[in-house]
C-alpha cells in the first residue's frame, strides 16, 4: 500500500509541469467545437440556478433568507459545488475512457490522468466561486471572515475527488456497466444530498446517514463559507465522518490501483 | 524535463522492468524470458466480477511466451512473423504502455513509438494542439517545442489542415502527422509498427528516407515491425522471427528473411 502511495505521489510530482498544461487542454477539449466556447462555462450553471430558483421560490414558495443571507446565494453555494462533483462522478470515475491514447498509445502514468482531469474541473469551479464572490460584492451582500476557509475546502474537495477517480476509473475501463451504474447514481446523489434543501430539516437518522455522504459534506462546507458562517471544524460530527470516508476512499484507491492498473491498458 | 526522470525500476510481482536513459549502455533493449499473458473472460461481466474476487474462471493467452532477445545500441532490428505472433505486444512492452506478466525487460534510452499508425492523438483537438501536447508530454521546453513544431508540420505536408480538428483528418493524414512527430523528436529508440506503408508513394518514399537517415545515426536504435520482407531487408541489419510469442530464429536479416519465408 505504502509503495503504491509513494509511486502515485512521485508520478504526480514528476509530471507536475504537464499536469497544469493538460488541465488547460482538457478545458479546450470540453468546449471545442462550440463557437461561443468559454461562454458555455457560465451559461449552463446560470441557467440551472435560475431554474432551481424559479422552481423553489416561485413554484414551491420556499425561499426565505437563510441565516440572514439571500436564498439565491444559498442556492449558488450548493449548486456550483454540485456541478463540480457531478463531473467528478460522471466523468471522473471513468476517466481512462476519456483519454484512451494516454493509456495505451503513449507511456503516461495513469494516476496523473485523474489528477489533471480533477484539476481541470476544479478550475471551472474556482471561476464560478470567484463569480459568486464578485456578485456578492457588487450587490452588497456581507460575506465575512469565514470565506477564508474556502481554499481549504476546495483543496479537500480536489484531493477527495482525485482519489475517487483513481479508485473507480479502473472499473470504468474494465466494464461499461460500471460506468453506467455510477452515472445512474449521480441523479439520486443530487436529490438526496441536500443541494436543494437544508439538511437540518431531515430527521436525526437522516442527518447521521448524510454525514457519511461526501457530496452532502462538500456542499455544506461551501455553504459554511458563504451562508452558515461556521468553521468546518466547528461541527466535528460532520467533519470526522467525512474524513473517515476520505480515508476509506484513499485506501480503496490504492488497492484498486495496485491490483488493476497494469490490466487497464490490456482491456481498454 | 520531468518526464525524463523515470523510476529506474518497477517491480510487478514476477516481472521486472528496468527503464533508464543511459544512452551509453551498449544494450538498448533486452528481453529475458518475457511472458505476457492476456486474460480472456467469457464476457465483460465476468471481467468486472474478477476485479472483486479471484474465483472467476478465465482463459489465458500468451502473447509473448518465454521471449528473449537483445538489441544493441545503434542496431536496426526487424520483427518478422505472422499475425498473432506477438510482434506488436513486444513493441508495446518496449514502449512501456503495457506490462509483462513475468520475466525481465531492460530499456535504456527514451522510446518514441508509432503504434498502429494514428498513435496517440486526440480527435477533438486540432493537429497543431495535438503536436503541442505531445511535445509537452515528451518533456520538451516551450522554446524547444517552438523550434521543432515547424519542422513537424512541414514534414507532415498538412498545410492549412494543421489547425483543423483531428477527427476531420483522413487516416493517411493522421498517419503522416504521427510519423512526422515520432521521427522528429530525436528519440534514442524508435519503434515503428507497420508505419511505412502509409500515404501515397511520394510520402512513403519520404518516410523511408527519414528512417534511413535515422538509422544512419549510430546512436539511434530502430525496432521495426513489418510484413514486407523487402522493407525489412532495406532497413535492418538483423531480424527476429516470432511465432506464437516465441523466438524461432535470430540472426542476420538475410538469413532471418530466408527462414521466415521458408516457414
Amino acid at each position: 500500500m505504502l509503495a503504491t502511495l509513494r509511486q502515485i505521489l512521485s508520478e504526480n510530482w514528476q509530471w507536475r509541469h504537464q499536469i497544469w498544461d493538460l488541465a488547460k487542454i482538457d478545458l479546450v477539449k470540453t468546449y471545442r467545437g462550440a463557437a461561443l466556447g468559454k461562454v458555455w462555462l457560465f451559461t449552463k450553471p446560470a441557467v440551472y440556478i435560475l431554474v432551481y430558483w424559479f422552481t423553489l421560490s416561485v413554484g414551491l414558495r420556499h425561499s426565505g433568507d437563510v441565516n440572514g443571507q439571500p436564498f439565491l446565494l444559498w442556492l449558488a453555494a450548493g449548486v456550483f459545488p454540485w456541478f463540480f462533483m457531478s463531473d467528478a462522478i460522471n466523468t471522473g470515475s471513468n476517466v481512462y475512457r476519456r483519454y484512451p491514447y494516454l493509456v495505451n498509445r503513449i507511456k503516461f502514468p495513469l494516476s496523473v490522468i485523474s489528477t489533471f482531469y480533477t484539476l481541470s474541473i476544479m478550475i471551472i469551479f474556482a471561476c464560478t466561486m470567484l463569480f459568486t464572490i464578485a456578485v456578492c460584492l457588487l450587490t452588497g451582500v456581507h460575506l465575512g471572515r469565514y470565506l477564508l476557509q474556502l481554499p481549504l475546502v476546495m483543496l479537500l474537495m480536489f484531493l477527495f475527488w482525485t482519489a475517487w477517480s483513481i479508485m473507480l476509473s479502473p472499473f470504468g475501463a474494465i466494464s461499461k456497466d460500471f460506468a453506467n451504474l455510477i452515472k445512474t447514481l449521480s441523479t439520486p446523489f443530487f436529490w438526496l444530498s441536500g443541494i436543494l434543501f437544508q439538511l437540518d430539516s431531515l430527521p436525526r437518522i437522516g442527518q447521521v446517514i448524510m454525514a457519511f455522504n461526501p457530496v452532502a459534506w462538500c456542499a455544506e462546507a461551501v455553504r459554511d463559507c458563504f451562508v452558515y458562517k461556521e468553521w468546518i471544524w466547528q461541527r466535528p460530527d460532520e467533519l470526522l465522518p467525512f474524513l473517515a470516508v476520505f480515508l476509506v476512499v484513499v485506501l480503496l484507491a490504492l488497492r484498486n490501483f495496485r491490483r488493476l492498473s497494469k490490466e487497464v491498458p490490456d482491456v481498454l | 524535463m520531468s518526464s525524463r526522470e523515470q523510476l529506474p525500476q518497477i517491480d510487478l510481482g514476477d516481472a521486472v522492468v528496468v527503464r533508464d536513459e543511459d544512452r551509453q549502455n551498449p544494450v538498448a533493449v533486452r528481453f529475458e524470458h518475457v511472458r505476457k499473458t492476456y486474460k480472456l473472460y467469457k464476457n465483460d461481466r465476468q471481467r468486472l466480477l474478477a476485479s472483486f474476487t479471484s474465483r472467476v474462471r478465465y482463459d489465458e493467452v500468451n502473447a509473448s511466451d518465454d521471449l528473449s532477445f537483445v538489441c544493441r545500441r545503434g542496431e536496426a532490428l526487424a520483427f518478422l512473423g505472422d499475425n498473432g505472433a506477438g510482434k506488436s505486444t513486444a513493441l508495446k512492452m518496449i514502449t512501456g504502455v503495457c506490462f509483462p506478466t513475468s520475466g525481465t525487460i531492460e530499456v535504456h534510452g527514451r522510446v518514441s513509438a508509432l503504434l498502429e499508425l494514428s498513435a496517440g492523438f486526440d480527435m477533438r483537438l486540432s493537429g497543431m494542439e495535438n503536436v503541442r501536447m505531445r511535445c509537452q508530454l515528451w518533456g520538451l521546453s516551450a522554446s524547444e517545442a517552438e523550434e521543432l513544431i515547424p519542422e513537424i508540420v512541414d514534414f507532415s505536408e498538412l498545410g492549412k489542415y494543421i489547425d483543423q480538428p483531428m477527427r476531420t483528418y483522413s487516416s493517411g493524414m493522421r498517419a503522416r502527422l504521427g510519423f512526422a512527430f515520432a521521427s522528429s523528436i530525436r528519440p534514442d529508440i524508435l519503434v515503428v509498427d507497420e508505419a511505412l506503408s502509409v500515404g501515397d508513394r511520394k510520402f512513403a518514399k519520404k518516410c523511408r528516407t527519414r528512417v534511413r537517415s535515422i538509422i544512419e545515426n549510430e546512436n539511434v536504435t530502430v525496432l521495426f515491425v513489418t510484413h514486407s520482407t523487402a522493407q525489412a531487408k532495406e532497413f535492418c541489419s538483423r531480424g527476429i522471427v516470432l511465432s506464437h510469442g516465441r523466438t524461432l530464429f535470430e540472426g542476420g536479416i538475410d538469413d532471418a528473411v530466408a527462414f521466415y519465408e521458408s516457414t
